[in-house]
């Protein structure tokens, strides 16, 4: 089908998500990078980068989350960071921290970053480099973590939970507690990518799932002010979709590490979309008017039951990228929702491989091993 | 929530408050999050780049605005409570 031709879109967006290199020393299995991931040589240069910030500025973009793979590992990022501040757009730094010296942090600093977020595996070490696939990664983390603290730079403790450390939530917790940090995002992973691959492997149970929200619950209440805990439910648990990236072509661009520009970052998995390269088309036109960004606006592309759905403006009909994975179909309702005839063959599912043995992990590389 | 009058309140690290000329309007930046504050929690957010007691902030704003203190406090206070909460504002409470 084609899409109609369409106005285009003045909402300016939110976010950048710059996905700086897809190398990263760890190989998490949740990873949402790409299962094909970008090599360094065509990784955009620092002038590409830096236009690109100048663009999204003048587009409206107010916040710079520098992403990867592990952005540290690209020796501009100061440069890239410094550009962020003179735009005055806030930088967040989201990193694994295994492989950054308090000196390099400090240039950071300098450089104007806002703040850090550390993704910590596990509290356990053993855990820890288990699931990162990296060898002595936690007491690498806390060192850092203790620099950004030095530093004064604001933290934000990142824990990505599934079944093999939720039962350790606690302790999460009081690490962040430990480490002086501002929030703590505990988010359970989502099943794109790499998390599909390995979804049997990393799907909690119902009752993992139910012990989590209260021990979030009973951390909130203890500690009011002093944590800001963010909490994202895994969506096959939930009753509504996630009006995911807050709306397809809402709020935030993404830039891969070659140039091309996505909705979100899963959404290469949509076929007969062309994504549009920073190298060849101006952020603006990306933004407002690209076939890729247009596609899922609006309400017309809908099927029942979102369609007549009083939700439809709440969560978008749910994630464009997850109805695709699952079920072949773009348009259709994402499958998390209870309102989909699909929601419980596709729970069903989920929930046997929560309940098996969980197979081994099929790590993130660079390379990828064929399925 | 209320506060006491040596309450030193502050702008909590990694908050930032700018114009945005493409919205025509002031954004307050934080972690993961981007608010649009109402034109009180800006007068508020300004006077609080350097911690302040409570009891300063809202004497600046009661001269400022030429209305009784003790109106004002009422009327910061539950503003201030909801930015405490979202963490844009930090109180360091003073050892007695
Ligand atoms: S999820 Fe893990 S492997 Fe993927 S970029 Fe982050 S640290 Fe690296
Ligand atoms: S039917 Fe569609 S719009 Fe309604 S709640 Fe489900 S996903 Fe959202």
């Amino acid at each position: 089908m084609s899409a109609p031709a369409r106005e285009p879109w003045r909402e300016p967006p939110i976010g950048l998500l710059a996905e700086l290199t897809h190398r990263c020393p760890l190989a998490c299995p949740y990873c949402s990078n790409p299962l094909e991931l970008t090599r360094r040589e065509r990784e955009l240069p620092t002038a590409s980068w830096e236009r690109v910030l100048e663009e999204a500025a003048e587009l409206g973009v107010l916040q710079l989350h520098l992403s990867g793979g592990e952005p540290t590992l690209r020796s501009d990022l100061e440069a890239i960071v410094a550009r962020a501040r003179a735009l005055e757009l806030y930088s967040n730094l989201i990193t694994a921290g295994v492989g950054v010296s308090e000196r390099r942090l400090e240039a950071l600093a300098e450089a104007g970053l806002d703040h850090v977020q550390l993704s910590v595996q596990d509290v356990d070490a053993e855990g820890c480099d288990r699931i990162g696939g990296f060898e002595g990664s936690l007491a690498r983390k806390l060192a850092f973590a203790k620099a950004v603290r030095r530093l004064g730079l604001p933290l934000t403790l990142n824990a990505v939970v599934h079944r093999h450390n939720l039962d350790r939530l606690e302790r999460f917790v009081e690490l962040a507690l430990e480490l002086g940090a501002d929030r703590l995002e505990v988010a359970h992973v989502q099943y794109y990518g790499w998390a599909l691959a390995n979804r049997a492997a990393l799907m909690p149970t119902r009752s993992q799932l139910d012990r989590s929200v209260a021990v979030v619950k009973a951390a909130r209440e203890r500690l009011g002010d002093r944590l800001l805990i963010d909490f994202v439910v895994p969506d096959y648990y939930a009753t509504h979709p996630k009006p995911c990236a807050s709306g397809w072509g809402r709020a935030v661009i993404v830039v891969a590490p070659d140039g091309r520009v996505l909705p979100c970052h899963a959404a290469h998995v949509i076929p007969g979309l062309v994504f549009p390269n920073v190298e060849e088309k101006p952020l603006r036109w990306i933004w407002q008017e690209s076939p890729a960004f247009q596609r899922f606006r609006g309400f017309d592309w809908m099927q029942e039951p979102c369609r007549s759905c009083a939700r439809r403006e709440i969560d978008f009909g749910g994630c464009r990228c997850q109805a695709m994975q699952l079920l072949g179909d773009p348009e259709a309702t994402d499958p998390a929702c209870t309102l989909s005839p699909e929601h419980a063959r596709i729970m069903a599912l989920a929930e046997a491989e929560a309940a098996a043995p969980p197979p081994a992990f099929r790590y993130r590389r660079l390379e990828p091993v064929p399925a | 929530m209320s506060f006491a009058p040596e309450d030193r309140l502050v702008v909590a690290r990694g908050v930032r408050l700018r114009f945005d000329p493409v919205r025509n309007c002031n954004v307050l930046l934080a972690p993961e999050r981007v608010l649009f504050p109402c034109p009180t929690s800006v007068e508020i957010l300004g006077r609080l780049a350097e911690p302040r007691a409570f009891r300063e902030l809202v004497e600046g704003l009661a001269a400022e605005f030429d209305a009784p203190s003790e109106e004002i406090a009422r009327d910061v206070e539950d503003l201030l409570a909801d930015l405490l909460a979202q963490r844009i504002v930090r109180v360091e409470r003073r050892p007695l």
